[in-house]
């Protein structure tokens, strides 16, 4: 599903240039559920960004589904993000001034999902993840734990092929957390393709393959 | 997704409550002032729109020429309006318009029954015209028989509402035939025609036929064969045909002028042209006493203040959307990352800023009617203030809105929208990107307001300089308790000995004197006098005014050598002023005594020099001036007592006044309220500069305080450690606030030199002036950053004075 090869990332400020990812080849396959760990600073938010086509890579190849998205421009990575890929934050990114229900929502409006079908798509994952009761809350009502279901929830209302989660316990207990990591687990098992970025082994061993990486290049690939 | 954006929009307006309201307050007062002024201007372009063939109807005017020195006149010589449409080629139409001579109204005596007259004082609005004026205008009729209308001497033409006010309850039909005396002139009426709702010039209400001028005296009054002179109440208005060229038809035009006029006039060079329908309401050389000219430079002028205040306001927006930026720019990237396009962020922040300008728009209908205070001055006679119900004012108000929004919101919009997921949603915090560049444009933005602001406040205060300096300068004469009233021009000499007696004997009353004008009148008294001085002819322009034996001395004008003239009905000597003699040719004033200047083909002494006064507005050089020792319609009193008492004294001349005349109304003026009232425009320029100048300074804090609460706010934590380490409140106030002056400052650098080029162009209409004093500069300079060291206390005392251990825990 995600085929990349001889990626390289640069930052560059006015006066240094630092490599973030550096010829970097990776494969997903479909159905895969790949944790990628690795210390600070060694580039796994930049990879995982750059899979979810939120940044750009400076060289190398990036084919998702058999097709060059590398030179992709705004419009066409924007389309390409809201019918495949869903996204799942360490720090939730709930939007402060919408419900759970119009956070839920969002994806599908983007989507243009007539409104009566959203209505039912939006319950139904809301009932899968637990948080149907919450609906009209805002997320400053809730807790860490509900945030990230609602995160969830609205990573997987659009059916993405692919689920791409950074640090998705990070602000979580380890109850919340294994919670989370559970239905990640389920998504996985019927079929979504997911790449995490973690800090956690505990976590990590919930993915089928961990690849880890440091100063921006893959280090070691192990098989969960 | 409109639904979703609406939701989000009302959220953040309730959530940002203070932000909302400086956008909405500042928004509201910029669009209320563009409200007031697109109807003043609108209404005011909209005049005589509506006649059929427009393009092709022109008002004869005249201009004259002597020496350099311009004259225009919208009036003409009568016999014209006789002769032109057969004697010169083109004309379609001829429409002449006269007006009862005097101050061209008329009283109007309405036999209704028998016994019971009914006298209508002084009616407006009645001219002596043909049919082809109903026929331009389009009037509609409502009775009587058009073709025979207004042929016959003794006929009137009668609209609507002047119907009804003679003749109540009465219908239309029934009103054709009945007698309507105007002064002692008997008309029938012939028809009544609808009122015009439309805007325009032309303005009489009441229409006689023509012939009736001829078959009457007002034949000589008006002055109906003379070709060599002309009075303001004969107006010619022709329209061409559609063949016909101006240009044609005023050489024509000319022609038949210079062969019936007999004499040499006073002006070298008298010039007839046709003045454009179009260009008739704003052509202020033509000014004429049957219709209002309106000011195109003044129409621009309030253009632009409403644009500045607009400015203001979509300054505040942009300023406090962009520093809030960071703010809403996790949910940009939430909405990108979910799949939101970059197009779609700038539709939903376009749509923000359309929401808020539309709060702002129907905030602004509700707070009109205060800003019209600011406008009284400027709000044309005849303009009805309806903001709902007129179309006009709805199209305006979805453009004003629709602009507003686009130019507000545009900048906003795309910076907004131009933020990468990936930066934004890392620390839920907008990093560096662009921020430089953003506040720098912010501080650009800042400037300006203020560079307007402080431009107003400099203006202002100079321009009112200027009023003070005109309204209290020496005019060369005695100006304060003063006033004059006139007396009907036939009757004053029998009694005006006795009127003068009597006056003089009133307690309350220092001395009378009578005359003609007082020293100083708007326009003037202009005659014809020539001097030879050896073989050269000098012919000055000169200034008339004559007057009793104590006008000199009641007005305390000084003579500086020689005598009073002599009192004599005919003009027998003359005083000039130091002027007059500097320009027939005197280095010394009294070298001009005894000289003698021909007058009327007449040769007429000089017995005294009086001192130079203003004979008209400090906008024009002192003229020279001949005085001539004769009574005349006016008499001047000097009031003795104090002003308190001064009600009482106009009271007892009255029922003298009202003794002598009374059938007539006494009307008095203080010679200090007249001459204030020549700088009347200048005064209403003044007054709005000062609204202009207030809500400038208003919107312009508004936009300084969302400022300064923003980055106060976003400074809490630094503010904190800063006091930790020992920052007193006046350094932490200092820090907060420097930056902020630093802008005033700039503005006032980049303000300072463009209001003092304006207010200097503005004095050059001015002969005697104000100096543009530097004090003037630094007392605005000083005030502006007064007030906004104000502005900058309210928050930043607040967050200086905050306990830091809270700031710190909270963050």
């Amino acid at each position: 599903m995600i085929k990349i090869t001889e990626l390289q990332k640069y930052y560059r400020t006015e006066e240094v240039e630092t490599v973030a990812l550096n010829s970097l080849s990776i494969d997903v396959q479909k159905g895969e559920f790949v944790a990628v760990m690795g210390p600070s600073g060694c580039g796994k938010s930049t990879l995982l960004n750059i899979i979810g086509l939120l940044d750009d890579l400076d060289e190398g190849s990036y084919k998702f589904n058999d097709i060059e998205v590398a030179k992709f421009n705004e419009r066409k990575r924007s389309d390409l993000r809201k019918h495949n890929i869903g996204f799942v934050f360490q720090s939730f990114n709930l939007i402060d001034e919408l419900t759970v229900f119009e956070n839920v929502e969002l994806p599908l409006i983007y989507t243009k999902v007539p409104a009566a079908e959203r209505k039912k798509r939006v319950e139904e994952v809301l009932e899968k993840v637990q948080i149907m009761h919450r609906r009209n809350h805002f997320p400053q009502q809730l807790s860490g734990g509900q945030q990230q279901r609602v995160a969830v929830a609205r990573a997987v209302v659009n059916n993405p092929k692919l689920i791409l989660a950074d640090e998705p316990t990070g602000n979580l207990d380890s109850n919340n957390g294994n919670e989370v990591m559970q239905l990640l687990t389920e998504l996985n098992d019927q079929g979504t393709t997911i790449v995490m970025v973690t800090h956690s082994e505990h976590d990590a061993r919930y993915s089928d393959r961990i690849i880890r990486m440091l100063d921006g290049q893959v280090v070691m690939t192990t098989v969960g | 997704m409109l639904k979703n954006f609406f939701i989000v929009t009302l959220r953040n307006l309730w959530r940002y409550k203070f932000f909302s309201l400086i956008n909405i307050v500042g928004l509201a007062i910029g669009l209320s002032a563009s409200l007031v002024i697109f109807m003043i201007v609108s209404y005011e372009f909209s005049f005589d729109q509506f006649e059929s063939d427009k393009d092709r109807v022109y008002r004869i005017v005249l201009d004259m020429n002597r020496d350099g020195f311009e004259g225009h006149s919208a009036a003409v010589p009568a016999p014209l309006s006789k002769v032109v449409k057969d004697a010169v080629l083109g004309i379609e139409q001829a429409i002449p318009i006269f007006s009862f001579p005097g101050d061209t109204k008329a009283d109007v005596h309405i036999n209704r029954s028998e016994d019971k007259l009914v006298t209508f004082k002084k009616q407006e609005a009645i001219v002596f015209t043909n049919l082809d004026y109903l026929h331009l205008l389009n009037y509609r009729w409502i009775a009587g028989d058009p073709p025979t209308a207004l042929i016959q001497p003794f006929q009137v033409v009668l609209t609507q509402s002047r119907a009804s006010e003679y003749f109540p309850n009465t219908p239309a039909a029934d009103i054709i035939g009945n007698r309507v005396t105007y002064n002692d002139m008997e008309v029938t009426v012939m028809g009544v025609v609808r009122d015009l709702n439309q805007a325009s010039d032309f303005r009489a209400k009441e229409f006689i036929s023509l012939p009736t001028i001829e078959a009457s005296s007002l034949k000589g009054d008006l002055m109906f064969d003379v070709w060599d002179d002309w009075m303001s109440y004969s107006a010619l208005f022709i329209k061409l045909s559609p063949q016909a060229t101006p240009q044609q038809v005023s050489k024509e035009l000319n022609l038949l002028y210079n062969k019936h006029k007999k004499k040499e006039s006073y002006f070298s060079k008298i010039n007839l042209s046709l003045l454009p329908l179009a260009d008739m309401h704003f052509d202020n050389r033509y000014q004429s006493a049957d219709f209002r000219i309106a000011h195109k430079a003044t129409l621009y002028g309030l253009i632009a203040i409403a644009s500045f205040l607009l400015l203001l306001g979509c300054i505040n927006y942009i300023n406090l959307t962009t520093a809030q930026a960071s703010k809403r720019a996790k949910e940009v990237g939430i909405r990108k990352s979910v799949g939101g396009a970059k197009n779609q962020l700038i539709f939903q922040f376009l749509g923000e800023t359309f929401f808020i300008t539309l709060l702002a728009t129907l905030l602004s209908v509700l707070i009109s009617p205060l800003l019209l205070h600011a406008f009284t001055a400027f709000i044309p006679e005849g303009l009805t203030l309806s903001f709902l119900g007129n179309p006009e004012m709805i199209i305006y108000l979805i453009f004003v809105t629709v602009s507003v929004s686009i130019s507000a919101g545009l900048y906003p919009a795309f910076i907004l929208s131009g933020y990468k997921p990936v930066q934004v949603l890392k620390n839920q915090q907008l990093i560096s990107f662009g921020q430089s560049r953003q506040t720098l444009i912010r501080k650009g933005l800042t400037v300006s307001q203020f560079i307007i602001a402080q431009f107003f406040i400099i203006s202002t205060v100079l321009i009112s300089k200027q009023i003070y300096f005109v309204l209290h300068a020496d005019m060369g004469f005695q100006k304060e308790a003063v006033l004059t009233f006139n007396t009907p021009r036939d009757t004053v000499d029998i009694h005006r000995t006795q009127i003068k007696q009597r006056l003089a004997a009133m307690s309350g009353v220092a001395m009378v004197s009578n005359g003609f004008t007082s020293p100083a009148m708007e326009g003037g008294a202009f005659s014809n006098i020539t001097y030879q001085n050896g073989s050269e002819e000098i012919k000055p322009n000169v200034q008339v005014r004559w007057g009793d034996e104590d006008y000199f001395r009641l007005y305390q004008i000084r003579l500086i050598a020689g005598r009073q003239a002599i009192q004599s009905d005919s003009i027998t000597e003359i005083v000039v002023n130091e002027r007059f003699t500097k320009e027939i040719g005197f280095q010394r004033p009294e070298e001009a005594l005894g000289k003698f200047i021909i007058y009327n083909d007449k040769q007429v002494p000089i017995v005294g020099i009086m001192n130079d006064f203003h004979t008209q507005t400090m906008r024009a050089e002192i003229a020279p001036v001949m005085f001539q020792g004769r009574p005349g319609n006016t008499f001047h009193i000097k009031l003795q007592s104090e002003p308190s008492d001064w009600s009482k004294v106009t009271a007892s001349i009255e029922k003298i006044y009202k003794e002598v005349y009374p059938e007539d109304d006494f009307n008095y003026e203080f010679v200090d309220d007249t001459i204030k009232k020549f700088y009347e425009k200048e005064q209403a320029t003044a007054a709005l500069l000062r609204w202009a100048t207030g809500l400038a300074i208003f919107i312009s804090c508004l936009g300084l305080l969302g400022l300064v609460i923003y980055t106060t706010n976003s400074r809490t934590k630094e503010v904190g450690i800063r006091k930790v380490l020992g920052a007193t409140v006046m350094q932490i106030i200092t820090l907060l606030s420097k930056d902020f002056i630093q802008l005033v400052l700039i503005a006032f650098a980049v303000a300072a030199p463009i209001a003092w080029w304006t207010t200097h162009k503005w004095l050059e209409n001015f002969a005697y002036k104000t100096d543009i004093s530097w004090w003037v500069f630094l007392a605005s300079g000083v005030g502006m950053l007064i007030i906004a060291l104000c502005v900058l206390g309210i928050q930043t005392i607040k967050t200086a004075l905050a306990n830091p251990t809270e700031s710190l825990r909270d963050e």
